[in-house]
């Protein structure tokens, strides 16, 4: 299968988001060939450069997004209407309120909730095939003509009580976002040589990411996938916070970001969310629940794998942290619920291992250690012994910590004490571990802890201590708890499992899609099973003479089908084994 | 994480999310005697410090049995926190900011999950999940649109770009002075080198201030501009006499600088024209500034046009009358006809089309240079045409002109028709908002 795999700001830049897990998907997929087209999200991210690639990625395309040359096409009248027309029905979905909100409208007004989605999918489409053939779209979006229909449509009836208040300056800046936004729509992509040859697009976040996606599947009915680790949409918001803009501005954008979304999820064949959070909020924003296929991201395993093994030989006594230090985690409830668990037990220590992230984290640290400091003396041995805190701050590759494995391993029980969190790394790592472990419930960690360890309320350092007292004074629960959270996180979170999720969701992708390529045999007659789904296979599947009929330009089909000798044999082995 | 809601205690942004620090060195007692004895004051509280019991939200089977005895310990040894009839109401009021200027419930949403609350904390409201509970926020708290933000700041006179642009006008006036102090080969040096310094003056006059384009422009259209200016600008040195001397049947020799000889060289115009970067760079800052504040205001595009458009003439006769009175001074230092009409058409011409540039609009610019400097060029190859056998009536229309209002009327009427194109585009183009967007892609 040829595979389209969209990125935007990530793979293969090598500052990219989310590199690792692409990365990863793409050499654990040797039996499909990958397109790579990723959009830069800045110059300094083209400057850093982009990772080494495997062989079976047959080519990548870029474009940046964070700017755009116009390239001096200029409108005729009839081009010109085109435009007026899909921006205008554009700008009116907008104005008429956030996509997600179950009516369309503030007034409900009265239109089935599907009629508003099924405009803005037009009128998007509508700018996509005008930049398709007249080209000049940048410029075009950044015309006055732009700003006048959006003007027109803030003011027309029916729209939203925030949009008519709309000054200048705000449909300028409305007007310049949708530039920014819209200018995927240029690329030069989706024609049969690019994404339309591809018998799959897998977008790896959703937003600006899916929309080339979005619009190869309206141009050649290639089929998306789109996985979305984070929520695009809830970053959207968060990023966009009250300071950032007028009303106006953050209503026409929350809107539009809303009903890309919709649009998005409505069209892709399988949505797959990294955990339950992600799968709310795409459930919340119109994703049907059919075609929502959780897959966990993965995490290596092996390094863990020495500890995991390996009897517990920690200090009985120890509670461990590890992870980024910043406000979000509160150590500050963890300090307080370790004062609580010394009375309980005395002789308990707690190891705090991180590194500040940024001058915020290092602040915070700061107070951390003050605050260590001030609820706990020193303590010592004996009389003639050099005591030390029963509190250390340590970072990860001093000499008692040398890898992240150690880390985990010191302590009898591992601590989580974010307020907010979105997939926790650190707990999975711990789990790896085979330990026992205590967190709060935040993101995405009763999801993944499921039953394998304590979970307390965020905030509240004494249910926090009672739990972890009771893991201290019971070896044997910890020990099963350990087991268990390490046999759920070899289960659920390896990159093995995470590669096979995929590798079967393509497959039923493909499954669920019509055949666009025929290949005939040399009587004409139409060769079932002749493109099979694995372009490397060891075994020939056609004879030569098989001819292609490809509706979609050069495929995979045709390269696999005229092959003369079988296709290059992959040792079966190597692909289906731990990679 | 994104925030600034707590209003009542106007914490920064991302302020609230940071679990309390410690204030000093009886951090611990005092807070852990409020979390023992349950008197912790509601507003600063969280949503866990009240209701029935802390744990029972947990759902890992693990926590169940210490959840039950938790809310025992609850019931035998503490006070039961306050619980309220109307939860989401303390909520509502800790989020206050977010929920009054969010523009749809799902920002609520982000926000509070932001801030840590889960389905399972919103089960405590009485809510489904946090989507639910958003809506009710949505609905509950009244729409405030909080202060507009600062329009985007208009640009500052900056004494860089001020010195940068009464520098060609200086060097131009230095090279004028070498070349009348000198005399044979020497001035022929100095003229060459001022030539190349007065280019190099100018350069960094155009790319800082007010008239250089906000977007890179493309090569193409940059140089092609270039090279016509610099072709208008040596006629307007050469050409009138040039004009002149082939009407009469010369030239006899080369230019040897003096405004009197076989080939008159005609420089106040020219000087003038480059002390007139300085008024040129005004007149943008003016009409950038000024546009920039009407934006603000504008509550529609029409009004903005309406009021862009007497600014934008007003800022055109301004740089007018500052290029006369130029041309007038440097027409009585240097002792020359000041050859006032050409100058000022081609004064405006260049003023125009740098400012179409500078706001963005390319088609246009480039063009009506171009279409001068042909028109100019056309206009000697016709009269040096009109001396071969049998085309003598080639030269015919030039040479009526040039008897009527002499030489400087071929330029005077050439950039003063591309002139008025650009100025009827500019009055177009210049006064839409879109001109006066402010760009700049984040990189």
């Amino acid at each position: 299968m040829r595979i389209g795999l969209l990125t935007e700001g990530g793979y293969p830049y090598v500052s990219g988001d989310a590199r690792l897990w692409c990365d990863r998907l793409v050499r654990g997929l040797g039996r499909h060939e990958f397109d790579i087209y990723a959009l830069s999200r800045s110059r300094r991210q083209e400057d850093e450069g982009r990772l080494e690639l495997p062989p079976h990625v047959s080519r990548v395309r870029t474009a940046p997004l964070w700017t755009a040359e116009e390239d001096g096409a200029a409108y005729g009248r009839r081009a010109r209407r085109r435009f007026v027309e899909s921006y205008g029905e554009l700008a009116g979905v907008l104005c008429a309120g956030p996509a997600a909100d179950g009516a369309d409208g503030p007034d409900g007004s009265g239109a089935e909730p599907g009629h508003m989605a099924d405009r803005f999918g037009s009128a998007l489409y509508g700018l996509a095939e005008l930049a398709r053939d007249e080209g000049g779209l940048v410029g075009a979006l950044r015309s006055d003509t732009a700003v006048r229909t959006l003007e027109r449509a803030c003011r027309a009836p029916g729209a939203l009580g925030t949009a008519r208040e709309a000054r200048v300056p705000d449909l300028l800046a409305v007007a310049a976002h949708l530039e920014r936004a819209l200018r995927p729509l240029s690329l030069d992509w989706y024609g049969d040589d690019g994404l339309g040859a591809a018998d799959l697009c897998h977008a790896t976040a959703g937003g600006t990411a899916a929309l080339p996606g979005l619009l190869a599947r309206h141009f050649s009915d290639v089929p998306l996938l789109v996985t979305e680790y984070g929520v695009p949409l809830r970053s959207h918001y968060l990023a966009s916070g009250p300071d950032t803009a007028t009303p106006v501005v953050r209503a026409l954008l929350a809107a539009f970001h809303g009903r890309l979304t919709a649009e998005v999820y409505g069209r892709a064949a399988i949505i797959t969310p990294g955990n339950a959070h992600a799968r709310r909020w795409q459930e919340r924003c119109g994703a049907d629940r059919a075609r929502i296929r959780t897959v966990h991201p993965g995490m290596e395993a092996s390094r863990f794998t020495e500890v995991g093994e390996a009897p517990d030989r920690a200090d009985p006594d120890t509670l461990v942290w590890v992870g980024r230090i910043e406000p979000s985690k509160d150590l500050v409830s963890l300090l307080h619920a370790f004062a609580e668990v010394r009375r309980e037990a005395p002789k308990a220590r707690l190891r705090v291992l991180g590194a500040p992230a940024g001058p915020e984290g290092e602040a915070y640290l700061g107070h951390c250690k003050a605050l260590a400091a001030q609820l706990f003396p020193d303590e010592a041995e004996g009389v003639h012994a050099v005591g030390d805190n029963p509190v250390a701050f340590e970072e990860i590759g001093g000499p008692e910590a040398p890898t992240l494995a150690h880390a985990y391993a010191s302590g009898a029980v591992v601590v989580l004490s974010s307020v907010v969190e979105g997939f926790p790394v650190g707990l999975v790592e711990a789990m790896f571990c085979g330990r026992a472990t205590v967190s709060t419930d935040v993101g995405a960690v009763v999801e993944a802890i499921g039953g394998t360890g304590l979970v307390v309320p965020p905030r509240n350092p004494r249910a926090l201590a009672e739990a972890c007292v009771a893991l201290l004074r019971d070896p044997e629960r910890r020990e099963r708890l350990g087991a268990a959270a390490r046999a759920r996180a070899l289960e659920l979170f390896t990159i093995e499992q995470n590669i096979t999720a995929f590798h079967g969701i393509y497959l039923e992708i493909v499954s669920h899609c019509p055949v666009r390529r025929v290949v005939l045999s040399a009587a004409g007659e139409p060769l079932p099973f002749a493109v099979p789904a694995e372009a490397h296979i060891p075994v020939r599947w056609t004879g030569p003479t098989a001819r292609v009929v490809a509706r979609g330009g050069p495929g995979w089909a045709s390269a696999a089908a005229n092959r003369p000798a079988p296709v290059r044999a992959t040792p079966l082995a190597a692909a289906e084994g731990p990679l | 994480m994104n925030g600034g809601e707590d209003g009542a205690t106007g914490a920064a942004p991302g302020e609230l999310d940071r679990p309390g620090q410690p204030g000093g060195a009886d951090a611990w007692d005092a807070r852990s005697q409020e979390w023992l004895l349950g008197t912790e004051e509601d507003a600063s509280g969280d949503p866990f410090s009240r209701g029935e019991s802390p744990v029972s939200a947990g759902v890992a089977p693990e926590i169940r049995a210490a959840a039950v005895k938790d809310t025992a310990a609850d019931s035998r040894g503490t006070i039961p926190r306050r619980g309220g009839a109307d939860p989401v109401k303390v909520l509502m009021h800790r989020h206050r900011v977010l929920c009054e200027r969010a523009v749809d419930p799902l920002e609520i949403a982000a926000g509070l999950e932001a801030h840590g609350v889960t389905d399972r904390a919103a089960v405590r409201f009485r809510h489904r999940d946090v989507f639910s509970l958003a809506e009710e926020l949505y609905a509950r708290v009244p729409r405030e649109a909080g202060p507009r933000p600062e329009p985007a700041p208009a640009p500052r006179v900056r004494a860089d770009w001020v010195l940068l642009t009464l520098l060609p006008g200086a060097v131009c006036a230095a090279v004028v002075t070498g070349v009348r102090l000198t005399e044979g080969r020497p001035r022929l040096l100095v003229a060459v080198a001022g030539v190349l310094a007065v280019a190099l003056a100018v350069r960094p006059a155009l790319r800082r201030g007010p008239l250089a384009p906000a977007r890179a422009l493309a090569w193409r259209t940059a140089t092609g501009a270039r090279v016509w200016t610099c072709w208008l600008l040596a006629y307007a040195l050469f050409g009138n006499g040039l004009l002149r001397t082939v009407a009469d049947g010369g030239p006899d020799g080369l230019p040897t600088g003096a405004a009197y000889g076989p080939w008159p060289v005609t420089v106040a115009p020219v000087l003038a024209l480059t002390l007139a970067c300085a008024p040129a760079a005004w007149s943008a800052h003016l009409l950038t500034a000024a546009a920039r504040r009407r934006l603000a205001g504008s509550r529609g595009l029409e009004e903005f046009t309406a009021a862009v458009q007497p600014l934008l003439l007003g800022v055109f006769v301004l740089f007018l009358s500052a290029l006369t009175a130029l041309l007038a001074l440097c027409g009585a230092a240097l002792g020359e006809p000041a050859g006032c009409p050409e100058a000022l058409a081609l004064g405006a011409l260049l003023l125009l089309a740098r400012l179409l540039t500078v706001h963005h609009v390319t088609q246009g610019p480039a063009q009506a240079l171009a279409a001068a400097a042909a028109a100019e060029a056309a206009a000697m190859a016709l009269v040096l045409a009109g001396r071969l056998p049998g085309c003598a009536f080639l030269a015919v229309p030039v040479d009526a002109l040039v008897d009527a209002w002499g030489a400087g009327s071929v330029p005077a009427v050439v950039c003063g028709v591309a002139a008025l194109a650009l100025l009827i585009r500019a009055t177009r183009t210049l006064t839409r908002a879109s001109a006066h967007a402010p760009t700049g892609d984040p990189e």
